[in-house]
């Protein structure tokens, strides 16, 4: 026999999660959907003498679905095809709100799935002033009815006992207004099987995914001769509930005090102000932004320091050659360019899962929403939007906060434009080759130009989104109603979790990506198709005779690369790169810096012989890193390579152009489209191209 | 008679019950999330320039932001 399904369905911010994280016991694994990419959480727990799979559905105000999220938990429970139909449902309450959560009981029990009611945060019980009457509510609710804790683990054992039970018949609550009776009763004929719940809300709904198209034609008839909208049902049914629900349950939750959300309307009025709310909101991202630096930097240091080392091991027991050189420094460096990035990450995660834990998000989205709505985004945009500023990667995966599907793939479109740490160091030594080390009107031009550049990823993010969303379809409208839960103190346990799923899912999932570019970037820079690559030392000795070994050493490299298949790459595309004023080597450069952008200063420097480790912070080798690159004369121009003209319209392309592998990856893994990857990579260098010929053809 | 008018209009700390929403402009899920004819409703919070507004919900207790454009299908009266 299977494994019974045990499923948690509930309203957003009722614990749902952490009574999840309780009964696992973190026995658990983030999947997708079958054929979506929502996540899909599922654990399993053995008890009571056999294993019970766990999923917990997205959180939903209604069975009703208006974003992807809640057309999952819609087709988890009417579909009894469906791979993760449960066998029982636990409904999971909290008791500011039991109201809500007895619609989705109801709409649960009527599909026909059996359900049991949890109270969750059974110590806001007295903290609000209520009193439940237990008994009443079972009688109600025709179905057994417990309370638990889920931050310190009360009440769960209980929860996970009963997963037997299956409570008998249930009486529906919910009566068809007449004017809809006729419609019903047809449709009832048509879909013999169903429940009468069932066939309701084939009328109400536009699109049940889960229903052969002829099924599909079927109801969209009997709707049409009944002239019946869709949403005028959904309403009918949420007036109807609700006023009975709001009659009932009078008798049965006892409201001895009103206690209104004082705490919570104190801190608001704060978090809230039309001043001080965004001067609060913009210091706490500051502050993220530094402890995201700061904190990481001496990690990924060490990280750096002890992969390098390692690296230099296994080359040093490896007998020497290409298949050393493939492992060194085609994979392990791949994964060490992973790595280095997954304390940023973390610490970013750890700080957003945070602000979702308190309950501070909703309230950066009220604040927000105002301000990018215009460019077709959402409030709760900016949290990619920022994070982008640190790296693309983590910034991408944190739009799934965003429910509206249309609006989410365009923030993630959009996000990649944002200035990200890795186009620093681009920025800081082309900045200090071709701009005058001037000042205007008392500020440093060379600062000036680096915060132009700040700004113009921000424009460019805006203004693409601007268009992108004139041309995505959206499935559903757009409009905006969230709760602004009151204030907690986070439950460790999720933030543990929610780090580690993001944390594990990035190195693992894009990983694999990464790892493979690394490699063939490596092969086509180890490698070349004739002996210039192979005899390269004998061709630079025979050129120059009378180097000391070390500067050979250098020459060759350098000559290696340029005949090495990457190299005859970049004079492949050096038709395509000389409009906007680069040679070949630049080209190599632009080619390397596609894997990613950091990439483009260690081949630059491989380019101009200096050995393959520079560190830009080195103010020696920065200078005679710059000093070669400054003396570097464009063969086609006869002008030197790096001034203003072509150096403005590289740093241009550096600021739009997709050139970064784990971006990509992420991109693929989180809308699950090639074709939305594509077209992302595709108008970022394209608009990256067109900006830098412009400005090229312009300067020059 | 008593008058509609638009919850927009409420200033913050101003009460009113809602007494019809306009069912065609506005999706299910305003009625399921608790804005239903005939609830009171406070105006708690109010973003700058026309952002959301922050709705106090007072009989289950809970806050609720909609957008403004949404609002003007939401009509009150005191």
């Amino acid at each position: 026999m299977r494994d019974p399904i045990i499923a948690l369905l509930g309203n957003p911010n009722v614990g749902k999660t952490s009574l999840f994280n309780r009964i696992t016991k973190l026995h658990q694994h983030v999947g997708n959907y079958p054929g979506i990419t929502v996540e899909k959480r599922e654990g399993s727990v053995k008890a009571n003498g056999r294993n019970y799979r766990i999923i917990d559905l997205p959180g939903t105000y209604t069975l009703y679905p208006t974003s992807l999220d809640e057309e999952i938990v819609y087709n988890a429970l009417a579909d009894k095809h469906n791979p993760v139909h449960p066998d029982l449902v636990i409904v999971v309450s909290e008791p500011n709100n039991i109201k809500r959560s007895v619609v989705l009981y109801q709409q649960a029990r009527e599909l026909g799935v059996p359900a049991l009611f949890v109270i969750n945060m059974i110590d806001e019980v007295n903290e609000k002033g209520l009193e439940i009457d237990y008994a009443k509510l079972e009688g109600y609710l025709q179905t057994r009815v417990l309370t638990t804790d889920a931050r310190n683990g009360r009440g769960i054992q209980k929860v996970i006992e009963a997963f037997d039970e299956r409570p008998g018949h249930f009486l529906g609550k919910f009566k068809v207004d007449e004017k809809y009776t006729e419609a019903l009763e047809e449709a009832k004929r048509a879909f013999p099987l169903n429940t009468e719940y069932q066939t309701w809300q084939f009328l109400a709904q536009n699109h049940v995914s889960f229903l052969r198209d002829e099924d599909r034609q079927k109801i969209r008839a009997i709707r049409e001769k009944y002239s019946l909208r869709p949403n005028e049902l959904q309403q009918a049914e949420a007036i109807e509930r609700n006023t009975n629900i709001e009659k009932d349950i009078k008798e049965i939750v006892f409201l001895a005090e009103n206690r209104h959300l004082t705490k919570t309307n104190r801190i608001d009025r704060l978090l809230l102000h039309p001043f001080w709310g965004y001067a609060i909101f913009f210091a706490i991202l500051f502050v993220t932004f530094q402890l995201v630096f700061t904190l990481s930097a001496p990690i990924m240091d060490w990280i750096d320091e002890h992969f390098s080392a390692l690296i230099d091991y296994t080359a040093s027991i490896l007998p020497e050659g290409p298949i050393s050189n493939l492992i060194t420094q085609g994979i392990m460096a791949g994964i060490g360019g992973i790595i280095i990035f997954v304390p940023q990450i973390a610490i970013l995660f750890l700080l957003i899962s945070l602000m979702e834990e308190t309950g501070y998000m909703s309230r950066v989205v009220f604040l927000m929403d105002r301000w990018l709505r215009p460019y077709g985004l959402n409030g709760k945009s900016v949290i990619p939007l920022m994070s982008g500023v640190g790296c693309a990667v983590p910034a991408i995966m944190a739009a799934r906060n965003i429910e509206n599907t249309k609006e989410r793939l365009v923030t993630m479109l959009v996000t990649p434009f944002m200035t990200c740490a890795a186009r620093l160091p681009i920025y800081i030594v082309l900045i200090a080759l071709v701009i005058p080390d001037d000042t205007f009107l008392g500020f440093g031009l060379q600062g000036i130009v680096l915060n132009v550049l700040y700004i113009l990823g921000v424009l460019a993010a805006l203004l693409s989104a601007w268009v992108l969303s004139k041309i995505v379809k959206s499935q559903h409208k757009s409009f905006l109603i969230f709760e602004l839960p009151s204030y907690k103190t986070p439950d460790w346990r999720n933030v543990g979790t929610n780090v580690w799923d993001k944390t594990s899912g990035f190195l693992f999932g894009a990983g694999k990506i990464i790892l493979a570019m690394a490699v063939i970037l490596w092969v086509l820079g180890s490698f070349g198709p004739n002996d210039k690559f192979s005899n390269a030392d004998q061709y630079v000795m025979e050129a120059n005779p009378g180097l000391s070994e070390e500067e050979l050493e250098e020459e060759v490299a350098s000559f290696q690369l340029e005949h090495s298949f990457l190299g005859y790459i970049g004079m492949g595309i050096e038709p395509l790169v000389k409009p906007l004023g680069y040679d070949w080597k630049m080209g190599i450069g632009l080619v390397s810096s596609f894997a990613a952008r950091e990439v483009f200063v260690a081949t630059m420097a491989t380019v101009y012989s200096l050995g393959e480790d520079v560190d830009i912070e080195d103010e020696d080798q920065k200078t005679t890193l710059l000093g070669k690159m400054k003396s570097e004369i464009n063969r086609n121009t006869g002008q030197p390579a790096y001034n203003l003209a072509s150096g403005i319209s590289l740093l241009l392309f550096y600021a739009f152009a997709m050139q970064c592998m784990s971006t990509i990856a992420i991109m693929k893994r989180e809308t699950g489209s090639w074709k939305w990857t594509l077209i992302q990579t595709g108008m970022m260098t394209g608009m990256a191209y067109v900006v830098a010929f412009i400005a090229y053809q312009l300067i020059k | 008679m008593q008058k509609s008018f638009c919850l927009h209009v409420l200033k913050i700390g101003e009460k009113a019950t809602i007494s019809e929403l306009n069912a065609r402009e506005l999706p299910s899920k305003f009625f399921e999330m608790g804005l239903l004819p005939g609830t009171v409703v406070e105006v708690k919070h109010k973003a700058p320039f026309n952002g959301p507004i922050g709705l106090h919900i007072h009989n289950s207790n809970v806050l609720i932001a909609i957008r403004r454009s949404e609002a003007t299908h939401i009509l009150v009266e005191r």
